[in-house]
């Protein structure tokens, strides 16, 4: 298993549990969908000028438009891979630990006292993976604290934990 | 305990299960009165001009205009329908106000029961339209936690009955032991006004805001584009421009006019408004966040507005952001008063000192932790201004140069962490520290510290936020001597 990625921003003394690396293959499978979808959008004054329908297109531009898609999928899914590497929790006694980005790092603490309910979500190709995203909610908009790449069943674990542990230390608004 | 002004009345007493209220009956001609005067004018002004036509020609054109009979008909008929409709949609509005609950039912063809527990209250407004003046009625506005989407509505009732269900509510959500003799009677909470604000300082503070500054970039926008072009026809097009100016300086006066702070046990009241009249009340505890900014214009006369974030009130955009200000404009003295009825401790022992420098100094004086040097290259100017200090009570973020503002989030009140670092903050050792709040006008963030000191920083708040969760009080502000009472003892056992 290849080492988790850090960044100067993770506290010290905290050691992250990991997300499944089957999230990999998820995200990257859905990259390519999502690719394939812009590739066949951007190609289409490529293929009219090929055929010769649209033959005044500028040959250029028929060109580069599918070549920078292409760049950019590719871009993208190399990175992928750190990217999920980089996703990490942590339960601590108060609080949930929340880490992510490669390059625009983020670490988020959620106390277990604020979250006013959790969310778990299952779409139909993380289901074909057996993962499930969990999303914790308190009373912040400004809360963002989801978690991508959880297996089923440790998902239903952290909730059921979150649940108990939101209820025994409950602060109100 | 009771005011002068409602000796009087009778006590307001809580409702059992059976027994439902109704809004006042000339409710729905108050809410629907344009559409009834749009009528009333359109078919008035044309059997007016017809009259008058048929007057001056001497009754020649009696076919000229519509048949007198043809209007009253189709005056008649809009009255029985608007009559119909106003009645049906009063009789169907049904409140009752319980020891725990209130519940409105509400709707004709779509019925809506909605029911908020009391004891979630976050916060009441008292608002008086200028139609529902003239008869005498208000509406009570009731906030629950859900970021201002949807309050509960109690339009229109009469002032009184207004003011005391208001008592009624407030005094069960503070947990007042009821009365065993007359149980569900409560009596107004007395207030005591703390300050006012001269028409002046409102008119004076709004030609220097930031409306102001906008009315200036449109003027030397224009003037260059007049010189430019040599056609002074070009003019014509700002004119759209200055009168929503002056449509924002008009509702920014009315709105503002006549600010009232007061205090009473049930917490903050605010009182404003020329035209409609609002008292909002905030209890206790209900601010999450205050947030007290300064316009460069207003740093003349030393001027400050304090906003603040509760959960009820949300980002309030529908309504201009007027219900977040606790105080539209006011001195650094009234700015700490006001400050003192919201964060009764502020958790240092010079708190002007603290505050002040919070507010006007750059640097890190009184405990003030800034920038560091490499954080010039992304923040050539506020570098030294961005800064955050943590008191015992509240983490105080510093921010901007020309638009000077200062956040302070209670410790019981932080949501969420967040630390943030991008590419460019890396390479210079930066990183943004950010505090969630519940919606509203203020963001908390502490701009680009140090990584050493965000780090701190994101570690000590976690525990202090944590520490003042366990301490902090029950939601019931009257009724919190139990866990006031638990803390003390085990403050003594440590």
């Amino acid at each position: 298993m290849p080492k988790q990625h850090s960044s100067a921003i993770d506290p010290t003394d905290v050691t992250f549990l990991r997300v499944s690396p089957k999230l990999t293959t998820v995200r990257l499978i859905s990259g390519a969908i999502g690719a394939l979808i812009f590739l066949a959008i951007t190609s289409a004054p490529l293929i009219l000028k090929l055929t010769g329908v649209w033959a005044g297109y500028p040959a250029w531009l028929a060109w580069a438009a599918p070549a920078f898609v292409v760049l950019v999928a590719a871009w993208s899914m190399i990175l992928i891979p750190r990217q999920v590497r980089a996703i990490g929790y942590a339960e601590r006694n108060e609080d949930l630990l929340i880490r992510g980005g490669i390059m625009f790092h983020r670490v988020m603490v959620v106390p277990y006292g604020r979250m006013q309910y959790v969310d778990v979500t299952m779409g139909p190709l993380e289901r074909a993976f057996g993962l499930s995203t969990i999303h914790l909610h308190t009373a912040s908009p400004g809360t963002n604290a989801e978690l991508n790449g959880l297996p089923a069943a440790e998902a239903a674990r952290l909730r059921e934990q979150l649940s108990a542990r939101g209820e025994a230390k409950l602060a109100g608004l | 305990m009771s005011t002068p002004a409602f000796e009087h009345e009778p006590a307001f007493t809580t409702d059992d299960a059976d027994t439902w209220h109704r809004v006042h009956p000339v409710s729905p001609l108050v809410r629907g009165w344009v559409a009834v005067a749009a009528i009333i004018f359109i078919f008035g002004r044309n059997s007016l001009e017809s009259v008058f036509s048929q007057g001056w020609d001497g009754g020649k054109s009696l076919t000229g205009g519509p048949p007198a009979l043809f209007i009253a008909a189709v005056v008649g008929a809009a009255v029985v329908i608007f009559g119909v409709a106003f009645f049906l949609s009063w009789r169907f509005t049904r409140y009752q106000v319980t020891d725990e609950h209130v519940h409105i039912n509400s709707g004709i063809v779509f019925r809506q029961q909605r029911r908020a527990r009391i004891d979630r209250v976050q916060a009441i407004d008292v608002v008086q339209p200028l139609v529902a003046r003239a008869f005498g009625l208000a509406e009570l506005k009731f906030e629950v936690a859900d970021g201002g989407k949807s309050a509960l509505k109690l339009s229109f009732l009469k002032i009184g009955e207004a003011k005391r269900l208001r008592a009624a509510i407030l005094a069960r959500a503070a947990g007042v032991v009821v009365n065993p003799e007359a149980p569900g009677e409560v009596q107004e909470a007395p207030e005591t006004q703390v300050l006012a604000l001269s028409p002046g300082r409102i008119i004076g503070a709004v030609f220097l805001g930031s409306t102001t500054i906008v009315a200036l970039c449109v003027i030397v926008a224009a003037a260059v584009a007049v010189l430019w072009s040599g056609k002074p026809g070009i003019l014509v097009g700002a004119v759209p421009l200055f009168i929503g100016i002056v449509a924002g300086y008009w509702k920014n006066i009315t709105g503002d006019f006549n600010f009232r702070v007061a205090m009473s046990p049930d917490g903050v009241r605010l009182h404003y408004g020329l035209l409609e009249t609002r008292s909002q009340t905030i209890p206790p505890g209900r601010v999450q966040a205050v947030g007290i900014t300064q316009g460069p214009l207003w740093r003349i006369f030393g001027w400050y507005r304090v906003h603040v974030n509760v959960a009820g009130y949300g980002a309030d955009a529908s309504e201009h952001g007027s219900r977040t200000v606790l105080l539209p404009v006011g001195t650094l003295d009234e700015v700490m008063a006001v400050l003192g009825l919201v964060f009764p401790d502020p958790g240092v022992e010079n708190p002007f000192e603290v505050f002040g420098a919070g507010l006007r100094g750059p640097a890190d004086a009184h405990g003030f932790v800034h920038s560091p040097r490499s954080a010039r290259w992304i923040d050539p100017l506020a570098w030294r201004r961005n800064a955050f200090r943590a008191t015992e009570t509240a983490l105080l973020c510093r921010h901007g140069v020309i638009f000077r503002s200062l956040q302070v989030v209670p410790h019981e009140r932080t949501q969420s962490l967040g630390l943030r670092q991008g590419p460019l903050m890396a390479a210079l050792g930066l990183v943004d520290f950010e505090l969630h709040s519940t919606a509203g006008p203020i963001r908390p963030l502490v701009h680009h510290m140090s990584l050493a000191n965000g780090l701190q920083l994101f570690d000590e708040q976690a525990a202090r936020a944590a520490t003042a969760r366990r301490i902090h009080r029950s939601e019931h502000w009257l009724a919190a001597t139990a866990t006031d009472l638990r803390i003390e003892e085990h403050e003594r056992g440590n």
